[in-house]
């Protein structure tokens, strides 16, 4: 057996001496020739084919995931080996799975693309490294024999290794494909966020904070710069502005023109339903996001929308547990008794704590009898003051019901001097100040509250202006 | 003591006071004896009856098991177990459609049924369904499309028939029902199954489940209240009957109590001339130590109901009068509500009474609004159905929201039945009928704890068969406890060697699509 002249010296020994192997390396070469060929042979065009094929072709993602775990496995068994030989022994074989699993889901991968027309830079570069990863697997199961009889030590180990960085890039890729873009730095922690550039949102614009997420996560695998079915990219503004084959999807000003809002908002069992393919729907909100965009302009710049606010979309801090006061319930009932404001227990748990009650004596309730409480204020999550006798000076007593949530105020007399006193109550998320004479000077001291989402100024010289009000009834503060 | 008739306690036998023994000596058993009594009665039904009303509404209860069925809220209470987690909601008001409301002609647009019209409903839709005898002869069953366009509204673009204008603004605000849907299809038993979980008479009420479970959170207004609305004299005046509302096994002071529609809303709540409250509260006294004697003698725990009910009305005397009085209610209100709402009795003043109910902590309040029945001129009879309550229902919704209520607040809207797609009677391009049709009707819920801005379930294109996520009266009453923190299948009372439950033994499940 003569070694290739362009071989470096050596490499002899990686070759095999007998003849039924030297036939399986020859078999190998015309397999790694035609899996380059592929592509060229299968030419992705965008248009689907055969639906036979795609049948076929949507197991991809269920098969895709043998290969990956049987890879992962290999170089754990040749690791334990060391330890324990017989480890080491099954490798092989777990080497020749993964490679025939490879070959496999990149079938049926190609299948998936060339039947269901999928085109694009993403999808071509997730074949590619797939026929990529599906080459390396086998010249590891070439190269292994040598390396296990210790005759060429490094080839197989750097092949392994080379081996998995193109499976994390093919995997990613494929994740990338049916999740979109997005979906690792979605959720991905703020102070994690600044230091991947591409995670952050560049801008506050209401199209970038809340319309552009909605189109990575359920739009763009399809319709992105990897994929453009119907002609339609959604991964920008000037895309999307832009329309597919049928023409624009956004109408600004029309959302019942829009055909982007026409498709999403069908039957999920109509054909043309968007997200295809069995993809969760929209969520109403979103849809209602999307409609109030683009009847509004559908600006790719303006920060807010008249009459829709997005407050609820942070998620509410979770309750802070109460201390347990079954203990104290004797004395609570005593109180009961004698004063005529009622505790009662959120729920059966005693950690969901306790909502105070007055309207049995409101007109009597004041702010003498509201530091009578004092001693359960730590249990206090909710307290419904409307309509009793406290005035300003309640205040001070307030801002030590520190587990406080929900604070009733409305038809008091308070007029909201004094209101960032109650800035210690971190957990306040409620505050109703409806029918009183709280003034926008005085409201304005809560702006600093940090989790205070509902703030309800009905009837009161703060509430506001009512072509606002008109359109959002509620007042909150939007921060 | 006299014996009771029905007494087989062997205590109530032959007394030592009909022994030939010494004055003196019966006298000393006639203490011993009251003592014993007061210890051995007492203890084995309610300990502290007598204290009763000086320990305040949960000791008024009168279960006849306390432990076992005792399910108060209320820190007073001895011990509590409800609500089962901390609720999204803390009370409800539920806007009954009595009569079946048409959900062709107002939510469950079908735009493929013009091209239909006058032909008959395909065998293969109504299957082998028994209709009621008021169409099953009929030779014909033509399919009668809306009368009335629909036109998309909110940022949800939900479609709304054009009877109804103002609720059409606050789709955005709705989780909207298509596919509710009840076993019964005559008003009696669907009207019984909507409230009581059962089509049979004698079960406790929805409302007085959870003024049971949920205990009052104002001991001046009944915990559960019922509103009755007018009715025009064109409307059909299908009736509804006090048992809707009744506590059935439960005590009966978890009963709801009606206001009325017209003159006072309670009869005879106020003090006749010459009685004042001091009067009033001596008289109460000492009728209430008489209840309190018959108890002791009989043990039934029905008298305590008796007493606190009693106490509630004295107290009602002054809560009601401030509840019904409109007079501080600033402009804004009727700019929302309409005129109609300062005619008592009308369901637009009912709803507004429910926002002020809701505001004085009163658990649950259930406002009926009948005329719904439109078997015949459909297109007669709903313009003024929808006039009536369309507004109202906008304006109870948009003003529990702008005063900050929605967040705890579940408002449920709601018919025992919807209506045929086919027509009852002749059908004209200008006029048609609609039987009874429980296989499919719309509802709608907002507020605590209810997911909106959406529409939930879906029909067939004849709004025949629900098609998509069903949702049975059972699901329904299961997620209306869910807002308010019940699970429904652990509030139950035993009775009759039952653990008896509002969705009853069927399994029933909360709607998750529905919650938010």
């Amino acid at each position: 057996m003569s070694v290739p002249a362009w071989l470096p010296a050596g490499a002899g020994s990686l070759f095999p001496e007998h003849k039924a192997t030297r036939r399986a390396w020859l078999a190998s070469m015309v397999l790694i020739l035609v899996l380059l060929l592929l592509p060229f042979l299968v030419r992705l065009d965008g248009k689907p084919h055969a639906d036979l094929e795609q049948f076929i072709g949507r197991f991809h993602p269920l098969a895709v995931h043998l290969p990956i775990g049987f890879l992962v496995l290999v170089p754990t068994l040749e690791i334990a080996g060391r330890f324990r030989p017989a480890l080491r022994a099954s490798a092989a074989f777990v080497l020749g799975l993964a490679f025939a699993s490879c070959l496999l889901a990149l079938i049926l991968g190609l299948l998936l693309a060339h039947g269901g027309g999928s085109a694009g830079s993403a999808v071509t570069q997730h074949m590619w490294s797939g026929i990529a990863l599906t080459i390396s697997a086998l010249l590891c199961v070439l190269a292994r024999p040598s390396w296990f009889a210790a005759r060429v030590p490094h080839v197989y180990p750097v092949l392994l290794a080379g081996c998995m960085l193109v499976l994390i890039w093919a995997a990613h890729q494929g994740g990338s494909l049916t999740h979109g873009a997005n979906y690792l730095t979605q959720y991905m922690p703020a102070p994690l966020k600044r230091w991947i550039p591409w995670a952050a949102p560049a801008s506050s614009s209401f199209f970038v904070q809340h319309i552009n997420p909605i189109l990575d996560t359920n739009c763009v695998t399809c319709h992105g710069a990897g994929q453009a079915k119907g002609g339609l990219r959604m991964d920008s503004y000037d895309q999307l502005m832009k329309g597919g084959k049928d023409g624009p999807v956004i109408v600004a000003g029309k959302p019942d023109s829009s055909l982007l809002l026409e498709r999403v908002t069908l039957s999920p069992d109509h054909k043309g339903f968007m997200p295809a393919e069995g993809r969760p729907p929209l969520k109403a909100e979103q849809i209602a996001w999307i409609r109030a965009w683009i009847q509004q302009g559908a600006s790719p710049s303006a920060n807010t929308l008249a009459g829709l606010s997005i407050g609820d979309e942070q998620k509410e801090p979770p309750p802070l547990p109460v201390a347990d006061y079954s203990a104290l319930m004797p004395e609570i009932q005593r109180m009961d008794q004698a004063q005529g404001a009622k505790l009662m227990p959120v729920s059966s748990k005693p950690a969901d704590g306790l909502i105070l009650l007055t309207v049995d004596i409101a007109p009597q309730f004041g702010d003498a009898q509201l530091a009578q409480l004092l001693k359960f204020a730590p249990y206090i999550v909710e307290a419904d003051l409307g309509r009793t006798a406290v005035t300003n000076a309640s205040f001070d007593t307030l801002a030590k019901f520190t587990h406080l949530r929900g604070l009733h105020l409305e038809e008091t007399r308070i007029t909201g001097d004094g209101l960032s006193k109650l800035a210690p109550l971190t957990q306040l998320t409620y505050l109703n100040l409806s029918g009183t004479q709280v003034s926008s000077a005085a409201v304005a001291q809560l702006s600093s509250f940090k989790n205070l989402r509902h703030v309800y100024l009905y009837n009161t010289p703060a509430q506001p202006a009512p072509a606002a009000a008109q359109a959002n009834p509620i007042a909150r503060i939007n921060r | 003591m006299k014996q009771h008739p029905l007494c087989t306690d062997p205590e109530c036998g032959p007394s030592v006071m009909h022994l030939p023994v010494p004055a003196g000596l019966k006298r000393e058993w006639a203490a011993l004896e009251t003592r014993r009594h007061f210890l051995g009665r007492t203890g084995k039904v309610l300990g502290w009856a007598a204290m009763a009303s000086l320990l305040g509404e949960s000791a008024l209860r009168g279960d006849t098991n306390p432990a076992a069925n005792h399910a108060s809220g209320s820190a007073s209470g001895d011990g509590f177990k409800l609500p089962n987690f901390a609720p999204k909601a803390r009370r409800a008001i539920y806007l009954f459609m009595s009569g079946g409301p048409p959900q062709i002609d107002l939510w469950d647009y079908k735009p493929n049924l013009a091209a239909l019209y006058d032909q008959d409903v395909p065998d293969s839709v109504r299957g082998t369904q028994q209709l009621t005898g008021m169409t099953a002869g009929q030779a014909r069953f033509p399919i009668a499309p809306s009368h009335w366009p629909f036109t998309r509204y909110g940022a949800t673009g939900t479609w709304v028939s054009d009877l109804l204008p103002y609720t059409a603004r606050m789709v955005d605000d709705l989780a909207i029902i298509k596919s509710t849907n009840t076993e019964a299809i005559n008003h009696e038993p669907a009207i019984m199954l909507m409230n009581t979980g059962n089509m049979n008479a004698g079960k406790p009420c929805l409302g007085a489940w959870l003024a049971y479970g949920l205990g009052s959170m104002n001991d001046n207004l009944p915990t559960f209240m019922v509103l009755q609305s007018k009715l025009n004299p064109k409307e059909n005046n299908q009736p509804v009957s006090s048992r809707l509302w009744g506590s059935g096994f439960l005590s009966s002071e978890y009963a709801g109590v009606g206001l009325r529609s017209t003159g006072d809303p309670v009869l005879y709540l106020s003090d006749p001339d010459g009685v004042d409250r001091e009067v009033r509260r001596n008289m109460l006294d000492a009728v209430n130590e008489i209840n309190r004697q018959t108890y002791e003698e009989l043990g039934d725990p029905e008298t305590h109901a008796r007493i606190a009910q009693y106490e509630m009305a004295y107290r009602m005397q002054t809560s009601v009068p401030e509840l019904a009085d409109l007079s501080k209610e600033p402009p804004s209100t009727w700019n929302l509500y309409g005129e109609d709402a300062k005619e008592p009795g009308t369901f637009a003043y009912n709803c507004l009474m429910a926002r002020r109910m809701a505001e004085r902590g009163v658990r649950f309040t259930q406002v009926y609004k009948r005329g719904w029945d439109v078997h015949g001129d459909v297109t007669g009879m709903l313009p003024i159905l929808c006039a009536e309550t369309d507004r109202a229902c906008y304006a109870l919704v948009t003003d529990l929201k702008q005063r900050g209520l929605l967040d705890d607040t579940l408002v449920v809207w709601a018919g025992e039945f919807g209506r045929t797609v086919y027509s009852q009677g002749g059908l004209s391009h200008e006029n048609y009928g609609r039987d009874h049709h429980p296989r499919c009707y719309t509802t709608w819920m907002t507020g605590g704890g209810v997911r909106t801005g959406i529409t939930y379930g879906e029909t067939d294109d004849y709004s025949y068969n629900v098609v998509k996520d069903p949702v049975t009266v059972r699901d329904l009453n299961a997620t209306i406890l869910h807002c308010l923190g019940i699970d429904h299948n652990k509030m139950t009372y035993k009775f009759q060697g039952l653990d008896q439950k509002l969705t009853g033994p069927t399994p029933a499940s909360v709607v998750e699509g529905l919650l938010a």
